[in-house]
């Protein structure tokens, strides 16, 4: 084979490989999406209906607004409307995220630039995120009970708090590790206090990455399901915990109304994450891989 | 870069200055760390102290006030020691975690060591490539299940390429249902090593690579003897930060089998959970509890030296590049 012949072979080899990935990434999305458009005669067709002959809004209707034209009664009864829960992901989500990446991140400048924890410290940190949050969500519930936190934001943000910390100091010091440090001497010369420096000089700077670090941490609250589980009871209920509501009721699976529920669960989640997909690697290696 | 501006703060002219200075840096240090010792202080080690209470005191939910149950000892850690149940859940935790990192391991890197060189169309495979990463767990969860029922379009697909009926279930067999969740767990996170991969293969130096290449190496040696190296930080990283995630893998389990068929989703999280929220036997939850997290605190402080290592390795490999 010349070298040339090589050079398309391996191309061809290339394309079909990841086309066949493609495939298998893309056939459950596809799928979930055409089923929230499916009628409920084509959720368990056989053979499986791929694309559905009569697609319809019900389903979207049915689980997003009170305006259903089909089976308003049949299935959703029983369920809390899903805005709530919007509500509840909206507030829980963006208030802990919030209170992370701004304390976080004047950590981070501290250990950064005055090193106020050492390496060792930093590392511990992650201990917070590593071991699995089941090992202490029985007792944390019986605590919050104690406390009147349980089914309450304040609960599920404080303890989200927790696990985003590590993720927050960890990446936005990676940002601010790039700041070359002179500009802020130079602002400390001419008698810029601290805080100045911080929120005038520093954090502008690194504008990006706190926005990235930011919509980084609201896609891990949002998809939480565990603490949000066992941490909430019928109040405040966050989307993940509504969704896995459609399942196992006695009229039997519901799987468009899922399927569109879940798809308005996603959706957001995506845009996001395809808005800072430079900086997902940095996200999910605590700031360790830079790219 | 990181240690470029590790700095102390500007050398001051008087003594005293510099003594106010490092005062002010004290202060700042604590204010700033107040928000986080406060939570800490007040939901953390609260928490592990309850827990610690429930593993010496029995306590299930019928018996009216927790503060008021009776001491145990350490029957309940002996019980709970002894429990082959535990055990078994700890194996089967160890094999899907294991299992689901090498596949991810595996797809990603080969993925990444077939994109990272520029050619038409790799920004468009990157972005679909990254999608799973950012489903829910809990919707892929639900979409698994729409897909794999038995008469659902996984075996309808696979059926209609090899021409004859299949009817795995995925879902309902003891044997698969493990496999079925880590299938689903591969799915979703392969993108998180694709990634991290891409950007540790497109920031490798090429100069070794070259200089390999003049030498006459062909592409199968410049992999194992020049990029794999090099690549080892990332690599340890993706390994150790996978391994614990899925240690720690719930919503998918959970929500598709329960624990079940029989114990075959018997996982460490899923058997916690059916412990103290099914059967309400909180002492035990917690007692349980205390052993997996001494556990994992062992496994974590064990990948954190690791990653110690490995970050300064990448720190410096960032420094190299001068482009950090």
């Amino acid at each position: 084979m010349t070298k040339s012949q090589k050079r398309l072979a391996y191309s061809v080899f290339r394309y079909a490989v990841l086309t066949f990935w493609l495939a298998v990434v893309v056939f459950p999305i596809f799928w979930v999406v055409g089923t929230s458009f499916k009628p409920d005669h084509e959720w368990f067709a056989w053979p499986p209906v791929y694309w559905s002959q009569t697609p319809t809004w019900d389903n979207y209707l049915n689980v997003w607004t009170t305006f259903a034209s089909y089976a308003d009664t049949q299935y959703v009864q029983s369920l809390q409307k899903p805005w709530i829960a919007l509500r509840n992901s909206l507030i829980i989500s963006l208030l802990s995220t919030t209170l992370a990446v701004v304390t976080g991140s004047i950590l981070a400048y501290g250990v950064s630039r005055y090193r106020i924890l050492s390496e060792a410290r930093m590392f511990q940190l992650l201990v917070l995120r590593m071991v699995p949050p089941i090992v202490i969500v029985a007792p944390l519930s019986l605590y919050y009970a104690a406390l009147n936190l349980l089914d309450t934001v304040t609960g599920l943000v404080l303890i989200y708090y927790i696990t985003s910390i590590p993720y927050a100091v960890w990446m936005t010091k990676s940002f601010i590790d790039e700041v070359p440090y002179e500009v802020e001497q130079a602002a400390e010369v001419l008698g810029a206090s601290r805080w100045r420096i911080i929120f005038e000089i520093v954090l502008p700077l690194i504008r990006s990455g706190v926005v990235a670090t930011f919509l980084f941490i609201l896609i891990l609250t949002w998809s939480e399901y565990l603490l949000a589980l066992i941490l909430s009871k019928s109040e405040v209920v966050t989307l993940p915990v509504e969704l896995s509501k459609y399942q196992g009721s006695s009229e039997g699976r519901v799987y468009g109304r899922q399927a569109a529920l879940a798809v308005g669960i996603t959706f957001p989640l995506i845009i996001i994450g395809l808005f800072i997909r430079k900086h997902l690697a940095r996200g999910f290696s605590f700031g360790m891989v830079r790219r | 870069m990181a240690q470029a501006v590790e700095a102390a703060p500007p050398p001051q002219r008087a003594g005293r200055r510099a003594t106010s200075q490092a005062q002010s840096v004290r202060r700042f240090k604590w204010l700033v760390l107040s928000p986080f010792i406060l939570v800490m202080g007040a939901i953390l080690v609260p928490v592990l102290f309850v827990q610690l209470y429930f593993s010496f005191h029995s306590y299930t939910i019928y018996l009216g006030n927790w503060w008021e149950a009776e001491f145990a000892g350490l029957e309940i850690f002996r019980d709970v020691l002894t429990d082959p149940r535990l055990g078994w859940a700890i194996i089967r935790s160890l094999l899907f975690a294991t299992g689901s990192t090498l596949g991810c391991f595996i797809i990603g890197f080969a993925l990444a060591l077939l994109m990272y060189r520029p050619f038409p169309g790799q920004a468009v495979y990157y972005i679909f490539f990254i999608l799973p990463m950012l489903t829910v767990p809990i919707v892929i969860a639900y979409t698994g299940e729409m897909l794999l029922y038995q008469n659902g379009p996984i075996n309808g697909i696979i059926s209609s390429i090899i021409g004859q009926d299949v009817n795995t279930q995925w879902l309902t067999s003891a044997n698969l249902a493990l496999t079925t969740v880590m299938l689903m767990e591969i799915w979703n996170w392969t993108p998180f090593t694709f990634i991290v991969m891409m950007a540790g293969l497109s920031s490798l130096p090429r100069e070794p690579e070259e200089a390999a290449q003049i030498l006459g190496a062909n592409r199968w040696h410049i992999f194992w003897e020049v990029q794999l190296p090099l690549l080892r930080p990332v690599i340890l990283l993706v390994l150790i930060l996978r391994f614990l995630e899925a240690m720690a893998e719930f919503p998918k389990t959970w929500s598709l089998f329960q624990g079940g068929p029989g114990s075959a989703t018997e996982t460490v999280p899923v058997y916690i959970f059916l412990t103290t929220w099914q059967y309400f036997d909180i002492s035990r939850g917690a007692a349980m509890s205390y052993v997996v997290m001494v556990l994992m605190i062992i496994i974590v402080l064990g990948a954190i030296r690791i990653l110690r290592r490995e970050k300064r390795s990448l720190d410096r490999m960032y420094e190299g590049e001068g482009t950090a």
